[in-house]
């Protein structure tokens, strides 16, 4: 409940004050919000298998977050940005996928 | 990892969180006399290590299984039915009982909602163009060059005007200083001005009365000859070009004005040349001077002649200004 309740406190929030970044940030964002759903559904996996930390969420959230946006950068030192944006975006695609398939199968075993 | 937990754990955890209402941290004791077998006590120090592990610190919930109707129940139902309720249990149970993972989930979902809607209006601004097709955008592209220079040409143009403008005006206010500075000279030449110099201040004492517009005229003659700019007679005639010299039967006239004696002129120009041209052998100084007029003539050079006296010009009544006529080449 209070994890929804901030999400929609995020979203309204992002949308009354329309807060922005900076813009040698702003090419990592849309990669950190991909690694952060990929925390954030690994989480509810290990929270509805009963094995969730805060500690290790919290860890794993900021490092996920923080990882995807340096190989990003990294990459568009060495010229090939684009290509590992692709590769960590289908990365954590494959991850979000396994987290939303193991969380459906505790939901509702199937 | 669900397996991590078998089905046997996971069962009582259904039922403590399902049966959590009222119940206290006294009745804590009871579980152990409830449980008489190594089992159940072995499952409910693997509940409080999970219990640990998902950072619920509820020691009433603990106890709230003790007190619930149904304790075993589950146990007998089977394993996926078991699992199942157990994670919709421990749903329902962190909507009533929020711990600390939940604040800092909260606190990690509002950046990452914040975030989102970040990403999504960085999106939005420039969505215009995402989806149109190459021919489309080059179409854009052609139509914004031509554009674009047809409103630098106009730009080019409007400057050109502006620089024509403003030269225009230059030229205006130098043909307007040129006209102001011809017209104040021909003002003094006219007499419609005041005017003020160097040059000679000349007193002609007169008691024969002798002094008539001839010397009079005589006295003007010379002091243009000696390149008098401006003369006034008397401090209220002034001398100009159609000047006449008279006398009636009032005395001497000029410009139809009667002149009192003694007479004074006033005359600026080169103060030097003018005094030479009056005291010249024969000139009008010794004609004044001489027996047949017997006056006296008092001479000056002054530094600052001011001459207000005023021609009043008249329009005139038959000359016209004509075309002028061709240049001869």
């Amino acid at each position: 409940m209070i994890p929804l309740l901030g999400l929609l406190a995020g979203i309204v929030l992002g949308i009354v004050l329309e807060p922005s970044i900076p813009q040698i940030l702003q090419p990592y964002l849309p990669i950190a919000i991909v690694a952060a759903m990929d925390a954030l559904f690994g989480a509810f996996r290990a929270y509805l298998e009963g094995t969730f930390t805060d500690r290790v969420f919290v860890v794993s959230f900021i490092s996920n977050v923080l990882i995807a946006a340096v190989i990003v950068y990294v990459g568009d030192q060495i010229g090939v940005g684009s290509q590992l944006a692709t590769a960590v975006v289908v990365v954590l695609g494959i991850r979000i996928f396994t987290n939303a398939a193991a969380i459906r199968r505790a939901l509702f075993h199937a | 990892m669900p397996e991590d937990l078998g089905p046997e754990e996971l069962g009582p955890d259904e039922v403590r969180l399902g049966g959590q209402r009222g119940g206290s941290s006294l009745r804590r004791p009871r579980r152990h006399a409830r449980s008489p077998h190594a089992a159940s006590r072995h499952v409910t120090s693997l509940r409080r290590s999970q219990q640990r592990l998902i950072g619920e610190e509820h020691p009433t919930t603990v106890a709230a299984d003790e007190v619930s109707p149904t304790p075993t129940a589950p146990n007998s139902s089977d394993d996926d039915v078991d699992a199942t309720r157990s994670t919709r249990g421990r749903l329902r149970a962190s909507l009533l009982h929020p711990g600390r993972g939940q604040i800092l989930a909260a606190i990690i979902l509002f950046i990452v909602g914040a975030a989102g809607v970040m990403q999504f209006r960085i999106n939005a601004t420039d969505e215009t163009y995402a989806s149109a097709r190459r021919e489309d955008l080059i179409q854009l592209l052609d139509g914004l060059s031509t554009e674009s220079r047809r409103l630098e040409g106009e730009i080019a143009q409007l400057e050109e005007t502006r620089s024509d403008l403003r030269s225009g005006a230059d030229t205006q206010r130098v043909a307007r200083t040129e006209a102001e500075r011809q017209l104040a000279e021909l003002s003094i030449l006219a007499g419609t001005a005041p005017a003020e110099g160097r040059g000679i201040r000349m007193r002609i004492a007169d008691p024969n009365s002798a002094v008539d517009s001839r010397v009079l005229l005589d006295a003007v003659e010379e002091m243009r000859d000696a390149g008098a700019e401006v003369i006034e007679v008397n401090n209220t005639i002034r001398v100009v070009a159609s000047t006449w010299f008279g006398s009636d039967a009032r005395g001497l006239v000029i410009d139809d004005k009667p002149v009192s004696r003694p007479i004074t002129l006033e005359v600026i120009g080169e103060p030097h040349d003018l005094e030479e041209a009056a005291r010249f052998r024969g000139g009008i100084v010794s004609e004044i001077t001489g027996p047949k007029i017997g006056g006296q003539v008092q001479l000056e050079q002054v530094d600052r002649v001011v001459i207000e006296s005023l021609h009043a010009s008249r329009e005139n009544q038959y000359a016209r200004p004509a075309a002028p006529p061709p240049t001869p080449r």
